[in-house]
């Protein structure tokens, strides 16, 4: 059964991303701090912090980032342990692997912190590593933070459509929307192939097998795909799709808007003025 | 390959937002002089299938799996700037809403996966198929290599990214702020991973659908030449 495990893997992907978007909307849709704030304004505010977070050369500035970031969770009533597993697993987790090695003074030459050895061979972690280390997963797990409360305090299609706050082309912000919406079709689609072939197959395949069918779905989902693509045509041409995109605005912003966007913008500033006064 | 924020610092962010912009501009410009209306639907729908190639886990000989990023197969069934637009809706996809890649990394990420890997997986695979029949053996390998080479290429653009991180930003007391290795580590190890596993899986897929398509529906094959420019 070891061999046919990529077809749970894939399934067990695909369910999850199904739930997390699913979970993601629930979270939207709650009265909250950040679910009230204008999408526009609120992308900006998130994307500002994050740039206050890359500027910043501090590990206590961008501590204090994120226990902004956590508080704005908690105030907007997310389910913190789901934020937390979220925001926590894989890629921080990912980047405190990858700092690992430079703790040690084989990549960060330096003042020595500790000494030992492993198997009669000299090691010593310096306090420039446990720095260096330290600053890249504070950034990456403050980042990776913002960036997931923005998309669970959001319904995602108002998040791509406040893309044209950044003035993006009208085509992307339709390709986009739309694209969104396939992605569920489409693994939807992948999810009834896969339970199809393992209900006929018993589930045991081998390896150059395993390869074989999952070339042959992702083929056979372009070819749908492109058989798909005129049917839309003909669905957007019936809601009175004249060749240009337009994209209704729903926005509205509010004072409280601009004073969170004000503060971000605030937070900014200091971790620049912070990079100059530490300099 | 998908490059997380905090990886990078704010000068190649900023460069790469800067290289990427026109990039967009004019693949956008190609594609809606190249693309008619009745096609624009098809990139949303490439856009999500770019999306999902990336879910499929491929076995690898030794019990482990890894997957593909399918810009190649994007720039061989879209042509180069449909699936440029294609791969970076999809890179923006997973960004925003499911914070896979980094918002301030997606200048990067999408001139790795959306401009270099496509049109270099585009190109090789022109070059090697040159003339031949759409069903022709040639045109397989040439996907595979195309792939293989288009991905391995990708992943050393990637690799130098992280690896002048820590001579474009250091602190007077040598402390590291972005990406900690160098070119000396970046470079053996990203290359390696992608030349040993990732770009296997890459040249697996692209072939195996190329050939498939070649048995079913070769026609599919062929719509690069109306939408590329």
């Amino acid at each position: 059964m070891k061999n046919n495990r990529f077809v749970e893997r894939s399934i067990t992907g695909a369910l999850s991303f199904f739930k997390d978007a699913i979970f993601a909307d629930e979270e939207a849709l709650k009265k909250g701090f950040l679910q009230a704030r204008d999408a526009r304004l609120k992308m900006l505010m998130v994307f500002v912090l994050i740039l206050a977070a890359l500027f910043s050369k501090s590990i206590v500035f961008i501590a204090g980032i994120y226990a902004f970031c956590v508080i704005l969770a908690l105030a907007s009533s997310i389910n913190i342990i789901f934020f937390l597993k979220r925001t926590w697993f894989f890629i921080p987790l990912f980047s405190l692997c990858i700092a690992l090695p430079a703790l040690f003074d084989i990549f960060s030459p330096g003042e020595k912190f500790l000494s030992f050895k492993v198997f009669f061979v000299p090691l010593s972690i310096t306090k420039q590593g446990l720095s260096s280390a330290g600053i890249f997963f504070a950034r990456v797990l403050t980042s990776v933070s913002l960036c997931v409360l923005l998309s669970v305090t959001t319904r995602h299609y108002v998040l791509l459509k406040a893309l044209r706050v950044f003035r993006a082309p009208q085509v992307f912000v339709m390709t986009l929307g739309m694209c969104c919406r396939y992605v569920y079709l489409f693994i939807e689609i992948i999810q009834n192939t896969y339970m199809a072939i393992k209900s006929r197959a018993g589930g045991v395949f081998g390896i150059k097998n395993s390869q074989g069918v999952v070339a042959w779905n992702i083929a056979a989902l372009w070819q749908r795909s492109y058989v798909m693509h005129n049917r839309v045509y003909e669905a957007m041409l019936s809601r009175g799709y004249s060749g240009e995109p337009k994209v209704i605005e729903e926005f509205d912003f509010t004072y409280k808007d601009w004073f969170w966007l004000g503060t971000a913008i605030l937070i900014l500033g200091l971790s620049l003025w912070q990079n100059h006064y530490l300099n | 390959m998908h490059i997380p924020d905090g990886y990078l610092g704010p000068v190649t962010c900023g460069v790469t937002y800067a290289v990427m912009l026109p990039v967009w501009g004019l693949a956008s410009k190609i594609v809606k002089k190249t693309l008619n209306a009745k096609q624009v639907p098809l990139l949303a729908i490439a856009a999500a299938f770019s999306f999902v190639i990336m879910m499929f886990n491929v076995p690898i000989p030794g019990g482990t799996t890894g997957h593909a990023v399918g810009a190649v197969l994007a720039g061989i069934l879209l042509g180069p700037w449909a699936g440029c637009i294609a791969i970076s809706v999809a890179l923006a996809v997973q960004a925003l809403l499911f914070g896979d890649g980094g918002i301030t990394a997606l200048g990067a990420n999408c001139f790795n996966m959306a401009f270099v890997e496509v049109f270099a997986g585009y190109y090789i695979y022109r070059i090697i198929s040159g003339s031949s029949a759409i069903t022709s053996g040639r045109r397989v390998v040439a996907a595979g290599i195309a792939g293989y080479a288009g991905l391995n290429i990708a992943a050393l653009t990637a690799a130098i990214m992280f690896g002048i991180q820590p001579l474009l930003h250091k602190t007077a007391q040598g402390q590291s702020l972005y990406c900690p290795y160098g070119l000396n580590v970046a470079i053996p190890v990203m290359l390696g991973e992608h030349m040993l596993v990732f770009g296997f899986v890459e040249a697996v897929v692209t072939v195996l659908v190329v050939k498939y398509l070649q048995k079913q529906d070769p026609d599919l094959l062929k719509i690069k030449k109306e939408v590329a420019a």
